[in-house]
């Protein structure tokens, strides 16, 4: 036992023994006054670091959404107990999100799993690692039958050394097939960079901007990296000349919350508001040198006035808009998930994109990126785009084995993919999981792996600020569950099986980890460290920082074909499936604080509900809290409805998040999942799906039901609880 | 009770100079008594804490003999509970610790044999609390002794008797046992003849 | 300080500086929350769920009123008459305002809750006998008492390890609120104790601030005068214990909630700003 301990250079750090360090020591209870009841059980070897009573910080980088944040694990007693931002972490800063501070709850969460599974006799049983291993070996080892590339990786967003890793396998395998879903991505918004920058992700400088136009970015919750652009907001705002933040989106977003012009836009029409914009700029002598003839013949179509009728905004309000851009520069405009979940999406964002080059951002507010040295590390962002392909492949039997992590297909895939009645074209569904969700659920082998406090792994978020750095994630303390493996572990265990003299050495990712590192430190000029040092210092930090040169932008505007989606009688409405910061897309939906939270515009907790315009409720007769059913051609909801103010009369809104059919006791059967009624349209540039583009009619049940929210009042009744005053006040104040 | 508040009040308002003064008197006053006396006690200025209490007999893993170490072997309190000058808890030597002497010593002594066997198997003994506080009591054990031992130069190596204040005289006990009630009035009965502090929130949390 | 405190010297703190009233304290623990930045993203609150124990209470309870969010924030909108709200929402992070003349203190029958020399409120859950009164007589509607014994239900297995072992778990029957942190406050001054030094600007903060990440929130000891938010109070011109705030410039953006009803918060809001010139 003591010499297994050693192996792990971290946990010895910690002080941790081989068994129950967890048990007594200070754990809070009821348990008052007494004597010889409580268990004190000291460390097994003395260590520095590790004085009972008092907490130690170990860095280490958040896994809770893609942006990659640094993070400080507060830690005491071998238990962590807290989570802050790493202060030296360039893209966070110290700061969290309520993601961040919840990740604790999944990593203690009382559903996790804790044995390997296997379906024998169409149920899931407990099994051993042993007899995994075997049947991992039998289906996918060297001696098996298999077809190379019949097999395949689901995966969400993967970067760092778990990607080389999958990577690793799949070579192995003899595979290229790697899925990479997401349900909240910028993936269209990156297309549109790469091709008319040459930039996948530019670096964005809200700090820089004195106007931020958003067609829908929900930068501050949702939208890349929020706790980042949170940060930027922060100077914006406090800036000598206060920036100023217009919100153009059918549906409030949490950012939208924080605008100073909210601007309720019809689904779909960003795009032509984008060019009537532009059209406006340039009838008001911008210099649109920068843009092509046929892209200034497509600006000049859209007139101030039909792009009133598209976008059924006034056209008061887009000259408004159009003088503020022309008055403030530099000003940054941003296009989020709802202009990208068209069919026209990659248009419409390229529409948005020009706008930027017309107002002469790109370079100021929109800069280059840095260009990461280790390619093989870079993000492989998720979209939607690889859940189609898989589901086609699915359909047509081209999968034999598929290994998933970190996304779950069966509950974010809409109906219409039919994903659930066909997943077992695929004979062999091995899922490496943590709790048990809906993918989980229906594997043929499930593998518990470790939470991301208890696991090795590098991460390389997609969006990189000024400074690029690889976050490292390391154990904070020892695993809650000793039948758990990291996931790193996992893949070099299913390494060794294909190729034993290259992969057979490690018998764990901590050792290819730290061997990687080696080769690694001289190509982020810390050649001159031992691989020790390097090594250690890394931990230490949370994160490796890289100097990526930056790239160069070369501009070639994309003619945006905007076109806008035609009326339909028989469904009037757009169905707004919005994630929002907290549950997201329905992956933090098991942890009971952010079920608990409330949602920051509607307020409700625990349940969904379905966001609809007074005007249209009144058209349609439906009151506050009754119980609607919301239906596309493929499938119907039922749902309460939210009366609110703060969505465009043709949009019908559901939060992402609920719906789930497992996943543990907090987030099963609770509330709708909108993915579910999505219709099966695709953006056709980039081939993601148009996730904002179904379309809805909405009736009423019936029923009623109270909506269970924080707070009883919408209005301050005149109180002036939380005051507000106008710009000029404040520019005309000193010291204010 | 009363007593408690008019001298929190006075605290409060602005009554620290007789604290400092008394701070450095002790300093005098300990000066003296080591200069007066080699035997161990404690300086006049600190008044004890008054009360007892009769504890049950907790069952430990190992019967471990207090006495022998203390009274017998001479061994500092904190040569073993080496946290309590540094942490809020006092804590249990790691069990490293113990084998560090008992390597060689009395290893043909049954209990050091029990104890051999949980370190070959890499596990400590699961202890028993003897002197717990409840949840909502923030007690440190480090403040305690910067004030009753460090901040006066009390000498260290007689840090049993300001241990005994709370835990009673290890030196003649085996398996600890509770012999102070280690309740509030009996808390607060020593803070207020020593000046400790008395805002309800120093200790409760 | 306590409750015979209370009765002797009441009229003394009650009575605003223009009548000679004082109060004398070794820290004044104070915050500042910037509305402009406020996003009403949670994370504050989240994270106080995190730092203090706090109890999920689950969807029907919190249909009642019974939520234990400590850090809660508040959402207003002021669209009337208008198609959208095109202003955006209003956010208020509202927690224990940790009033200089609290009105929850007098009234405890057994002062669990009471004024500690650092100006907080401080909440004393062992001795609180659960009557409420201080929740009934608190204007900001911040406490929150334990209808139930949450620990049975909030924090199933091996949730509980994450529970922070700086503050009790309360029971049934136990009034709680925001403390600013005390747990956080209590260790830094060992600390400090223990290094022989004073407590230093930024060594420590609360776990909304910390978590804050645009900085809305900023946490400090105005006795302190290196302290932030001791500044920001002196420049927003808004002064403690007064019974009226007189401003040289009255369009500074500093104010204190129900600044009308004489408590002294010790939480400074600054005025949400909105471009109305676009």
């Amino acid at each position: 036992m003591i010499g297994k301990m050693k192996r792990r250079d971290f946990l010895k750090a910690l002080g941790l023994g081989g068994t129950a360090t967890l048990v007594g020591c200070d754990l809070p209870t009821t348990v008052t006054l007494e004597e010889g009841k409580e268990d004190v059980v000291s460390y097994l070897l003395p260590e520095e670091y590790a004085i009972p009573g008092i907490a130690v910080w170990y860095a280490s980088t958040c896994t809770q959404c893609t942006a990659g944040c640094g993070i400080h694990g507060r830690v005491r007693e071998g238990r962590v107990l807290k989570i802050e931002g790493n202060p030296e972490a360039p893209i966070n800063v110290g700061k969290t999100c309520q993601m961040g501070q919840a990740g604790l709850q999944g990593h203690y969460n009382p559903d996790r799993i804790t044995a390997p599974m296997v379906r024998e006799g169409g149920r899931l049983v407990p099994t051993t690692w042993e007899k995994a291993q075997a049947l991992l070996s039998e289906k996918v080892g060297a001696k098996s039958t298999l077809n190379a590339d019949r097999v395949a990786w689901f995966t969400g967003t993967l970067s760092g050394h778990q990607r080389a890793l999958v990577n690793n396998h799949l070579d192995a395998v003899g595979s290229k097939l790697h899925f990479a879903h997401e349900v909240v991505n910028a993936n269209v918004w990156q297309a549109v960079s790469r091709d008319m920058l040459d930039d996948p992700m530019p670096r964005i400088r809200l700090d820089k901007a004195k106007l931020i136009l958003s067609f829908g970015a929900d930068f501050l919750a949702t939208w890349v990296s929020p706790v980042h652009f949170a940060g930027q907001y922060s100077k914006f705002r406090t800036a000598a000349d206060r920036g100023a933040l217009i919100q153009v989106e059918s549906k409030m977003s949490m950012t939208g919350g924080s605008a100073d012009l909210w601007v309720a836009i019809r689904p779909g029409t960003e795009g032509a508001l984008a060019l009537g914009l532009a059209n406006y700029l340039v009838a008001n002598g911008v210099n649109a040198a920068a843009l092509t003839a046929e892209v200034r013949d497509k600006i000049a179509a859209y007139d101030v006035q039909k792009v009133a009728g598209i976008t059924g905004i006034a056209t008061a309000q887009i000259e408004r808009i159009g003088k503020a851009l022309k008055a403030r520069s530099p000003s940054v405009v941003l296009a989020g998930a709802s202009v990208e979940g068209q069919a026209q999406g990659y248009e419409s964002v390229a529409a948005i994109m020009l706008l930027n080059v017309l107002l002469g951002n790109i370079g100021t507010t929109i800069e280059p990126s840095g260009k990461f040295p280790f390619p093989q590390l870079e993000a492989k962002s998720g979209g939607t785009g690889d859940l189609l392909a898989f589901t086609k492949a699915v359909e047509q039997k081209q999968l034999d084995v598929v290994f998933f992590y970190g996304a779950n297909p069966l509950y974010s895939a809409p109906a219409a993919l039919k994903l659930d009645e066909q997943i077992n074209n695929i004979p062999f569904k091995v899922v490496l999981a943590q709790f048990p969700d809906e993918t989980a659920m229906h594997a043929d082998l499930v593998l518990p792996v470790s939470s991301y406090l208890e696991d090795w792994g590098t991460h390389v978020a997609a969006y990189q600020p000024e400074q690029n750095q690889m976050g490292v994630q390391q154990p904070l303390m020892q695993k809650l569950y000793g039948d758990t493996r990291g996931f790193g572990d996992v893949v070099v265990s299913l390494l060794a099986l294909r190729n034993t003299a290259q992969w057979g050495a490690f018998t764990d990712s901590y050792g290819y980890l730290k061997n990687v590192f080696a080769t690694m430190k001289a190509g982020v000029g810390a050649g001159a460290l031992s691989n020790d040092e390097f090594w250690n210092n890394s931990l230490q930090t949370g994160m490796v920082k890289v100097d990526a040169p930056a790239r160069k932008h070369t501009l070639k505007p994309v003619v945006p074909n905007v076109a806008t989606n035609a009326p339909d009688a028989g469904f009037p409405y757009y169905l707004v499936p919005s994630p929002r910061m907290g549950l997201f897309d329905g992956r933090h939906a098991n942890l009971p604080w952010l079920q608990e939270s409330p949602d920051q515009i509607a307020k409700v907790v625990w349940d969904s509900w379905a966001e609809i315009h007074p005007s249209t409720a009144d058209k349609l007769g439906i009151a506050h809290g009754d119980v609607i059913k919301v239906e596309s051609e493929h499938g119907a909801l039922e749902v309460k409805a939210y009366l609110i103010k703060g969505i465009h009369p043709d949009a019908i809104s559901i939060p992402l998040g609920q719906g789930h059919t497992e996943y543990g006791r907090y987030a099963k059967n609770r509330g709708v999942n909108p993915l579910k009624i999505l219709k099966r349209i695709t953006d056709a540039k980039t081939g993601e799906l148009a996730m904002y583009a179904t379309r809805v009619k909405v009736s009423k049940t019936g029923k009623q039901d109270v909506i269970i929210r924080l707070g009883h009042s919408d209005t301050q009744h005149g109180r002036r609880l939380a005051r507000t005053v106008s710009v000029d006040v404040l520019k005309r104040t000193k010291g204010a | 009770m009363v007593r408690w508040v008019n001298k929190q009040v006075a605290e409060i308002a602005g009554a620290t100079a007789p604290r400092a003064l008394r701070h450095v008197s002790w300093i005098a006053a300990v000066a003296l008594m080591w200069a007066a006396s080699s035997s161990a006690g404690f300086a006049q200025d600190i008044v004890p804490p008054v009360g007892l209490h009769q504890g049950e007999d907790v069952v430990q893993p190992i019967e471990f003999p207090h006495n022998i170490h203390v009274e017998v072997n001479k061994i500092n309190c904190m040569y073993c509970h080496t946290y309590a000058r540094r942490s809020k808890v006092a804590g249990i030597p790691p069990t490293s610790k113990c084998i560090g002497c008992h390597k060689i010593i009395a290893t043909d002594k049954p209990r050091i044999q029990k104890l051999t066997e949980y370190w070959q198997k890499g596990e400590s003994p699961k202890w028993k609390k003897v002197h717990d506080v409840p949840d909502y009591v923030h007690f440190t054990h480090e403040r305690h002794l910067k004030k009753l031992v460090f901040d006066r130069d009390y000498p260290v190596e007689d840090v049993k008797e300001i241990c005994a204040f709370c835990h009673g005289q290890l030196k003649e006990m085996t398996v600890a046992k509770k012999v102070k009630p280690l309740n509030m009035g009996w808390c607060v009965s020593c803070h207020e003849k020593n000046g400790g502090p008395s805002d309800c929130w120093k200790c409760h949390k | 300080m306590s409750l015979k405190n209370v009765f002797e010297n009441w009229s003394t703190y009650r009575k605003g500086a223009e009548e000679g009233g004082y109060h004398t304290y070794e820290h004044r623990w104070t915050m500042a929350v910037n509305l402009d930045l406020c996003i009403g993203c949670n994370a504050c609150s989240t994270a106080c769920y995190a730092e203090n124990n706090l109890a999920v209470v689950g969807e029907k309870r919190f249909a009642k009123g019974q939520a234990m969010h400590w850090m809660r924030i508040e959402r207003y909108w002021d669209e009337e008459g208008k198609d959208h709200p095109e202003n955006g929402a209003s956010f208020l992070p509202m927690m224990c305002q940790q009033c200089g003349a609290a009105t929850c203190e007098p009234v405890c029958p057994v002062a669990a809750t009471y004024h500690t020399p650092d100006g907080l409120n401080a909440q004393v859950y062992n001795r609180c006998i659960g009557s409420r009164y201080c929740s009934n007589n608190c204007p900001f509607r911040v406490r929150y008492f334990n209808f139930y014994s949450y620990y049975e239900t909030s924090w199933p297995e091996p949730l509980n390890l994450q529970l922070n072992p700086d503050l009790t778990v309360r029971d049934k029957g136990v009034m709680e609120k925001c403390t600013f942190c005390v747990q956080r406050i209590r260790v830094a001054k060992d600390k400090a104790k223990m290094e022989n030094r004073k407590l230093q600007e930024g060594e420590f903060t609360t776990a909304c601030a910390q978590a804050c990440p645009t900085t809305a929130i900023v946490f400090g000891d105005t006795m302190n005068p290196d302290s932030k938010v001791g500044k920001l109070w002196q420049q927003h011109q808004v002064k403690r214990h007064v019974y009226k705030q007189t401003k040289e410039d009255p369009q500074l953006r500093g104010y204190r909630i129900f600044e009308e009803l004489n408590v002294d918060p010790s939480v400074m809001y600054l005025d949400r700003v909105r471009d109305t010139t676009i």
